[in-house]
């Protein structure tokens, strides 16, 4: 009976559009670094941290003031609790596990049992609760209990919860985690010359040396003097004490150059993933960016004629060299190959608008690329390069939103200049989009002056602007030579000819 | 008289150019350098196809190339292409040559060796992926201007002297109720140089004078017809 009830329960949740939106929208806020309020999110919980830090340091000498108190006690840790219990909540769902039995068992005409689900469910969050970062953030919060005076040193736990939040820390320890093998050799090693040393210097001196009254005495000596640091607090007397603090200096040397070339090495390996990480990132803080497959002439022309892009584009080539030679040229690339299926789950496809240049000289790359794109995000744009007009076809099959064909459009103009020698150089100059002669388009906008005006009101005369025709809406069709009474509505796209400046001084001037 | 057109390369860009050609109703002629894009273009079926060493001037001299036929030098070699250019130039001065290039370095030298018109395959298509991001519905009409894939087209009219257009200003013809857009005119004083309407510039027209429209071919047409009649 109470079974039922939960599983029907299961259902409503499941159903509940608000409930599932809402657990969604906290998702991502908490876990999903591609969101783009998460950014909003972690500022804030740096500045509790920060301030929470602070006013430690600060109480050390001072009395705090009561709304320094309040501030620490209940806001900064109700924050954290709150972010604590929301990511215990997140972290995976009753209802489903619930749902999925449920349905399971029906299928297989097994009895229905509650507790599968919940015994997955509960393993679950067992994990978040043992896992580091949220022992973390649990130890974050007890500073708040005042009665143990003890707990305010958990204070600290809340600078690790700055790992959380800030990548490049995040970043250092994953390179060390990287070497953890070596790292933790060298400590056993480090551990036993510090143990062997310190017994040794325990049994030579310990009725001779005032200095060393019990065995911590002499390990504390051991890793002062393996280090290096040598306070001097604790020194040998005799012969044989010296003799092991000379063997221990020497290994001290040695160990320390070894854990320097360990952590160097780990970053120079890890340099080059590092620097495009932060390539990706910065491509990812943009809305609207483009991703060029392939290093060659065709991107390299682009890439010059298309000084406004900035920054927002990205290059992606699979040979290290050409990588390289882009990275010379000045621009933002990455050494990956396009054709494989994670790549594109490294770009912020839920929230972006991406464009993908398929630029590669090979037909069958750009089409597989294409569909490794589509197959991640149908919202991904398309361009690509095709060897051949009969290659239009599959191109298309592959969804593909442009085809571009280098040699169809050269083979036009040398046509053009043959058959049609005194136009070559209007339309030369239209297709390369020359300041004389520029075709541009305008989308009138909510708050264009334009809506609902007849085109005759609208004088492109003086402007100085052609107008061509206009598109209504997305994919009607194309109105060329509007009639003069023709109104003008939101959302449609004029088309117009002009020098640059009165097309953009048009533009300007009706948005 | 049908035009001539000698094109050198039966390669990457030679094969669709030919193909282009034919249906434009050239007198043809494809001259190949090596063996195999020489029986290729005999597959496909041009007749004038010449198997020739391009490097030595005798055999270039005999093709015996007429002032008002056309050079177009696309051998995928590219040194090749360039050296042939400037043999041809140096044999034929004043024939018109055109070439493909496939960067700026090989544009300036095509330029230097003497050829007419050079398309830089890199940088046209590199300003046609430019215009598909940034104003993707007005390249769709720039591809209808150039193909024969869609209805809106351009043609080129000459003014005749009984023409009702002959001493009108461009302000004063109605084109747009012909179902017709005036692009540009090119006069007859200066018969090389293309100057836009939206210039801003008023002018009259006169015989002689050439004035490119846009529209659907229909109307082109029916318009070139009328543009004839007299006032």
């Amino acid at each position: 009976m109470l079974s039922k009830l939960i599983v029907k329960f299961a259902f409503f949740l499941d159903g509940l559009d608000s409930y599932q939106k809402s657990k969604k929208f906290l998702f991502n806020l908490l876990q999903n670094p591609d969101y783009p309020y998460k950014r909003y999110l972690d500022i804030l919980m740096i500045f509790l941290i920060l301030t929470s830090v602070g006013i430690l340091i600060y109480g050390v000498r001072n009395p705090l003031p009561e709304w320094m108190d309040i501030y620490d006690i209940y806001v900064v840790s109700i924050f954290f609790l709150t972010e604590y219990l929301l990511r215990f909540w997140v972290y995976n769902d009753f209802h489903k596990a619930i749902i999925k039995e449920y349905n399971q068992s029906e299928f297989l005409l097994k009895r229905f049992s509650l507790w599968v689900p919940i015994k997955t469910v509960l393993k679950g969050k067992l994990e978040y609760i043992t896992s580091l970062t949220a022992i973390i953030d649990l130890l974050a919060i007890l500073p708040a209990y005042r009665p143990l005076r003890i707990l305010r040193i958990f204070v600290l736990f809340r600078v690790f919860k700055l790992l959380r939040y800030t990548k490049s820390i995040k970043q250092f320890v994953e390179v060390l985690a990287d070497k953890k093998f070596e790292l933790f050799t060298l400590l056993l090693l480090l551990l036993f010359i510090v143990m062997t040393a310190g017994i040794a210097l325990y049994v030579f001196e310990d009725k001779q040396n005032e200095n060393i009254g019990t065995l911590f005495d002499a390990f504390y000596w051991a890793l002062v003097t393996i280090s290096s640091v040598g306070y001097g607090d604790i020194s040998p007397v005799t012969q044989q004490g010296r003799a092991v603090s000379m063997l221990i200096i020497l290994s001290g040397i040695a160990m320390i150059a070894f854990v320097t070339s360990v952590i160097v090495s780990a970053f120079s390996e890890k340099l080059d993933e590092l620097k495009e990480n932060r390539v990706v990132d910065n491509i990812n803080k943009q809305d609207d960016f483009i991703i060029i497959c392939g290093y060659g002439q065709m991107t390299k022309v682009f890439l010059e004629q298309e000084q406004e892009l900035g920054s927002a584009y990205i290059i992606i080539e699979k040979d290290k060299e050409r990588v390289d030679m882009a990275t010379k040229d000045g621009y933002n690339a990455i050494h990956e190959d396009a054709s494989k299926h994670e790549v594109f789950n490294r770009f912020n496809i839920d929230y972006a608008n991406i464009t993908l240049l398929c630029l590669t000289n090979s037909d069958i790359e750009n089409i597989y690329i294409t569909l490794n794109a589509k197959s991640v995000s149908k919202n991904i744009r398309v361009i690509a390069r095709a060897t051949d007009a009969s290659m239009e076809k599959k191109f298309k099959l592959a969804g593909v939103d442009h085809v571009l064909i280098p040699n169809k459009v050269t083979n036009m103009m040398l046509l053009i200049s043959i058959n049609q020698p005194v136009v070559y150089s209007g339309i030369h100059s239209i297709l390369m989009g020359r300041d004389v002669a520029h075709i541009d388009e305008l989308r009138v906008s909510e708050r264009s002056r334009l809506i609902g005006k007849e085109v005759r009101e609208i004088n492109f005369k003086l402007y100085k602007i052609l107008l061509i025709g206009i598109e209504r809406g997305s994919h009607s069709e194309f109105i060329f030579n509007p009639k003069a009474d023709r109104v003008i509505e939101e959302g449609d796209t004029l088309v117009m000819m002009g020098q640059k400046i009165s097309v953009e001084y048009f533009k300007e001037s009706s948005s | 008289m049908r035009k001539e057109a000698f094109l050198f390369g039966y390669g990457i860009q030679g094969v669709s150019l030919a193909k282009g050609l034919r249906r434009e109703d050239f007198d043809l002629h494809i001259i190949e350098a090596t063996e195999e894009p020489f029986s290729r273009a005999k597959k496909d079926g041009f007749v004038n196809v010449r198997l020739l060493d391009v490097t030595e001037d005798a055999k270039l001299e005999r093709l015996d190339i007429g002032d008002d036929s056309y050079i177009i030098c696309v051998m995928d070699d590219k040194h090749l292409n360039v050296f042939l250019t400037l043999s041809l130039r140096s044999l034929f001065p004043k024939t018109t040559i055109v070439a493909i290039s496939d960067s700026v370095h090989t544009t300036e030298k095509l330029k230097m060796a003497g050829a007419n018109r050079i398309i830089d395959l890199y940088q046209v298509s590199a300003a046609h992926v430019h215009n598909i991001l940034q104003k993707p519905i007005a390249t769709k009409l720039l591809g209808s201007f150039v193909s024969d894939s869609y209805a809106i087209s351009f043609k080129e009219m000459l003014i005749s002297p009984n023409s009702y257009l002959n001493g009108m200003m461009t302000d004063d013809v109605n084109f747009s109720e012909c179902g017709v857009l005036l692009l540009g005119i090119i006069e007859e004083e200066s018969s090389e140089k293309f100057v836009f309407i939206s210039s801003g510039i008023e002018h009259q027209l006169h015989s002689g004078d050439t004035i490119i429209c846009i529209g659907y071919n229909d109307d082109l047409e029916r318009f070139a017809k009328g543009m004839k009649e007299s006032k």
